[in-house]
């Protein structure tokens, strides 16, 4: 349904225009915005200056579960919930709040922004759905994420237990010898 | 250090810390809960202090903030270095967000 209040259509721009700049793709905007899809599209190109990417949203649950994804997204969630238990915010401005405040320990700690709003947002609705779960590690008690259908009784974090290979991607690998490329 | 010294830096630490945590809820509530490890009761409690409030408060042999880390584990996570530094912050980021807040007792 369309609003009509001028005031609420701001807010719904404001917002939007917030979720844009954390890197959200347009369908995000589109599940928390009542603005049309050519109005988003709109303010999209004004924000970035480009057309909105394309195609469908990266849908893969086992995404997070990769070492170094699981290592950022078990992070953002612990984040979230955190203030959704805690404070009095729930919906899109926790996701957004919690986000900037995972931007924040990135920068913090120079990594690389791995989880994008857009994948964070996902997870969020995966968990909610239980397709995903959190579940504590034996080791450290922590957090992390886990597949809700595995069994996680016994359940050693990626952090306890640091793959050899972990993090080394070829990301990775290009930004430390530049030279090399 | 003599005593009189010792009971003057506490009562800065003191002050520093409850002005430090004053001006981040009044700036970003929910941002300052996490920061600070609170819940909504505490952090209400001190949004509302007066500065006068705050420096009798402040003024105290003891200190009003403690560590965030209960477990040994957090505390060697965030002095280890062997590991990699980033990696080490994280994991304890995860387990201070996953810890249960102060409460009001």
């Amino acid at each position: 349904m369309r609003n009509k209040s001028i005031l609420t259509e701001a807010k719904q721009i404001h917002l939007a225009t917030e979720l844009i700049k954390l890197g959200a793709r347009l369908q995000v905007l589109e599940m928390n915005s009542n603005l049309s899809r050519e109005r988003l599209v709109k303010l999209y190109k004004e924000i970035k200056g480009v057309s909105p990417p394309k195609g469908m949203l990266p849908y893969s649950e086992d995404w997070f579960m990769s070492w170094q994804p699981n290592m950022h997204s078990s992070l953002f969630i612990n984040i979230y919930n955190y203030i959704t238990t805690n404070a009095d915010i729930q919906g899109i401005d926790a996701l957004i709040k919690g986000y900037k405040l995972y931007l924040e320990h990135i920068e913090v700690n120079q990594l690389q922004r791995v989880l994008t709003l857009t994948r964070a947002w996902t997870l969020v609705r995966f968990v909610d759905s239980s397709v995903l779960c959190i579940t504590p590690c034996v080791k450290c008690n922590g957090k992390f994420l886990v597949h809700s259908l595995e069994i996680h009784s016994n359940h050693v974090c990626g952090l306890c237990n640091i793959p050899s290979r972990a993090g080394k991607t070829k990301k990775a690998a290009a930004t430390l010898s530049p030279s090399l490329h | 250090m003599d005593s009189n010294q010792m009971l003057e830096e506490i009562r800065e630490i003191n002050l520093g810390y409850m002005l430090l945590a004053q001006q981040l809820i009044r700036e970003d509530k929910v941002a300052a809960m996490y920061r600070l490890g609170i819940n909504q009761e505490v952090a209400d409690i001190l949004e509302r202090l007066s500065s006068s409030q705050l420096i009798r408060m402040s003024a105290s042999n003891m200190l009003l903030c403690r560590l965030r880390f209960d477990d040994a584990s957090i505390a060697e996570m965030l002095s280890n270095h062997s590991r990699d530094q980033a990696v080490s912050q994280s994991h304890a980021a995860i387990l201070m967000a996953g810890q249960p807040n102060e409460v009001v007792m």
